[in-house]
This record gives structure tokens, sequence and C-alpha cells, in this order.
């Protein structure tokens, strides 16, 4: 067993079985970066379902539940994301869904990242930021949680 | 689940987690779930029809009209999934958004993942739990392509096929297929100048086909504007009705679909995990490996997603 011989590891999509929902609330009307990241989910492995523009947090949260989603992905270019963060938290509360974890991507101001994770998102991503590392985040933090509830 | 029959507000939360996990039931969760008892059960509407005929849009219209009779209607939307990322993207249901707000109104997406037959793995499943959760109807949107006509057929009890204006070449090609296994023919984009044209076409072959027996209906439909929505729903009715005289065929229609289903997937996994090796034998060899190989997997754990 001196020489370990190299096979190629040809990994499973990291988002294989996971489904998201790809939300877009509020009032501005560029989808471009929600139709982006919801395929490079989707070639992640993961069932994505989008929920086109401009729908109320209420909507979201019902949607999040019919559909049973392992998380929600809001998409904010507005500037409103304080309100419509909580208001969309406050709804999957509402609807007994607490417990689906909330990422958050957009315009969003290094100063208020940190209020959106005190609101209880999970993760913030700027517009800056790699699409194969938002996706790569997303695949690690469901794989956690995934890990806490078998522990 | 008994607790969970005709329950007085339903539980979405609930329901949204048991479609999941009859989604994700391994071969063996199936089998050994206890039988279920008679009890409620939800009709089934099925809608298939080749891409962009407007098939999401027209289930909208329809369960909207629909609800003047049903207290619970369930839509279930399949989208295909990627076969080399095992991803998909569900879009039927922004067709459908004007009916999110309506507590009655209950959509699910579902990506087909294994399924090769424009249906979805584990579909009769997932279907029977919203008769747990005592819904009067469920509306089933296919893929669309591919043999989704010919599987649909022995889940549901009535089975729409949706054409466009335009389709006249698809009717010549269909002739001899699809159009023996519908119930009703609908013709949407009636506002369309070819609608009249398809609508004539698609008769004229369908009394042809139909030979002596009863020719089936054809609805023209302008699903966007909700134009002649009654037509279609009155075409409905009197399909079930010829149904509901015959439960028992109905019942034995969804247990061979159920039994095909769990035998499709199992099979297709069985060859997926042979051995490259085990592709050198001869044919008969090869056979005789395969159905060792089901006889194994029968008395295995399944696994949930693969």
């Amino acid at each position: 067993m001196s020489d370990t011989i190299e096979t190629p590891v040809i990994s499973a999509p990291p988002l294989r079985g996971k489904r998201i929902l790809v939300a877009k609330p509020g009032l501005d009307g560029h989808d471009i970066g929600a139709k982006v990241i919801a395929l490079a989910l989707r070639d992640a492995g993961a069932e994505v379902i989008y929920t086109g523009l401009r729908k109320s947090p209420g909507f979201i949260a019902r949607v999040a539940v019919d559909e049973d989603v392992d998380a929600v992905g809001l998409s904010i270019l507005s500037g409103s994301h304080k309100e419509l963060v909580a208001d969309a938290i406050a709804a999957l509360a509402d609807q007994g869904a607490s417990n689906i974890p909330v990422f958050v991507g957009g315009t969003i101001p290094e100063e208020d990242v940190a209020m959106l994770l005190a609101l209880g998102v999970t993760a913030v991503f700027t517009a800056d930021m790699k699409l194969d590392d938002v996706v790569a985040a997303v695949a690690e933090r469901l794989a956690e949680r995934l890990a806490e509830r078998q522990a | 689940m008994n607790a969970a029959l005709r329950p007085a507000a339903l539980d979405r939360r609930a329901l949204g987690r048991a479609l999941s996990r009859a989604a994700d039931a391994g071969l063996a969760d199936i089998l050994s779930a206890p039988p279920r008892e008679e009890r409620h059960v939800a009709r089934r509407i099925g809608v298939t029809g080749p891409p962009g005929a407007g098939k999401s849009t027209l289930i909208a219209a329809l369960a909207r009209f629909r609800l003047s009779r049903a207290s619970r209607v369930a839509i279930v939307a399949i989208d295909p999934t990627s076969p080399k990322t095992r991803g998909s993207i569900l879009g039927d249901r922004i067709r459908m958004d004007g009916l999110v707000d309506d507590p009655r109104v209950f959509i699910r997406s579902l990506a087909s993942r294994g399924a090769t037959d424009g249906l979805a793995d584990n579909l009769p499943e997932i279907l029977s739990v919203f008769d747990d959760y005592g819904f009067d109807e469920i509306i089933l949107e296919t893929v669309g392509v591919g043999q989704s006509e010919f599987a649909v057929r022995e889940l549901v009890d009535v089975e729409l096929l949706v054409l466009t204006p335009g389709a006249g070449d698809q009717i010549q090609a269909m002739k001899a297929g699809i159009l023996e296994t519908a119930d009703i023919y609908v013709v949407n984009k009636a506002d369309q100048p070819e609608a009249r044209r398809v609508e004539a076409e698609l008769k004229a072959t369908l009394t042809l086909t139909a030979g002596a027996g009863p020719v089936p209906p054809v609805v023209l439909v302008r699903a966007d504007a909700g134009e002649n929505i009654a037509a279609l729903d009155a075409a409905i009715e009197a399909a079930t009705m010829r149904i509901a005289g015959d439960p028992e065929s109905q019942r034995r229609r969804r247990a061979r679909q159920r039994i095909k289903g769990i035998f499709w997937r199992r099979l297709a996994q069985t060859i997926e995990d042979l051995p490259q090796a085990a592709f050198d034998q001869s044919l008969p060899e090869l056979y005789a490996t395969v159905l060792t190989d089901l006889k194994k997997a029968a008395t295995g754990r399944g696994r949930t997603i693969t």
C-alpha cells in the first residue's frame, strides 16, 4: 500500500436533490441577477423554482411552504432590503416555516450585512461575488444544516 | 394519516413536507408502507400537449372555474430534469400566480428526476398524498414531450390534450399516436386565425380514428382570456361521469401504473449500478444478472435520491 493510485473523483453536483426558491420581492424590475443565480443553482444540481418579479413577502413564503424548499434566495436591488427581508422572514415564521434558511443577494451595502444576518439571514451575497463562490457557499450552508439536524 | 383526513384547515406546511417525503421515498419505503384503506379519492385531470401550447395558463383558468364546485384543488406541474446535472428550473407556476393567494389551491412543482416518460419519479405516491389531505381534484401538467401522453393515461381519470393553431402538422404526425389516448381535445389560442381550421382537422381525424366508437369532444378555448372554459368544464364533467360508474377499473388502472413506476425506476437503477464487466457477458447471461440483482434489491433499502 505504498503507492496510492489517484482515481479521478467525479463528484456529484453539490446541490443535487435540493429544492431552492429564487424570489424577487419588492418593486425593482431587474431580474437578470436572479435568473443567472437560478441557472447556476440548476447547474449545480438543484431543483429551482423562480417566482418572477415583484412578489410580496407573503406570496414568497406561501410558495416556499407549498413547494417545501430547502432554501429561499431573495434577490433585492431596490435598496429596501431591510424591510423586505424582515417581512419575508416574518411571513415564513407565520406559515410555520421559520426553519427554512434565507439567503439574500443583490446590491447590499457592506454596512447592512450584519443587520441582515441579525434578522436571521443565513448568508448575504453581494454583486461582486463570483457565481461559483455563491453556489459553493449555499451548498456548504445547507450541508451544515443537514449535519446539525442529524447530530 | 387518518387525522389529516378532511381537516378543517389545511396544514400547508405538513402537506408540503409529506409531498417531499413521497417524492424522495426509496423503493423499500414504498413497499413497507402500510396499505391504504379505502378513503377519499381526488379526481385526477391530466393535461398534456407540446411545449408552448399554453398548458399552464389553461390549468390556471380551469382551476379557477372548477373551484366553484370543488373545495380544494391541487395542481401538480412537472418540468424536466437535466440528465447531466440532475438540476432543473421549475417554471410552470409563474403562469398560475393569480391562484397563489387562494387558500383552496395548492400548487406543487416537480422535477421529472429519473423518469423518462414525461412524468416524475414516485408520481403515483405523490398524487395519493393529496387524497389523504382531502383534495377534491388534482390537475396534473406533464412535461409535454415524449411519451407523457401515454404514461399519464393510467394515472388520471380524464386526459386533456392541448394543441394550438399552427398544429396542423402535429395532427398529421400524431394520427396514429396520441390522438387515440386523450378523452378531450383542446385547441387553445382560439383568437388566432388558424384555430378553426385546426379544430376541423382534428375533428375529421378523430372521427376516422374512432371508427364505430364515440368521437371525443374538441373544445376551442382562449385560456389567457378565460374564454369558453365553461364548455371545457362541461366536457370534463361528462367524461368523469363515465369513470364514476366504474370505480373498479379506475382502481386497477392506478395500481398498474404504480407498480410500473416502481419497476421502471428500480430496473433503470439496477442496470445503472452494474459493474462495467457485467456488460462483457452474453445477452442471456446479462439478462439473468439483472433479474438476480432486481430480486436482491427488493429486499434491500431503497436510496432516497439516486
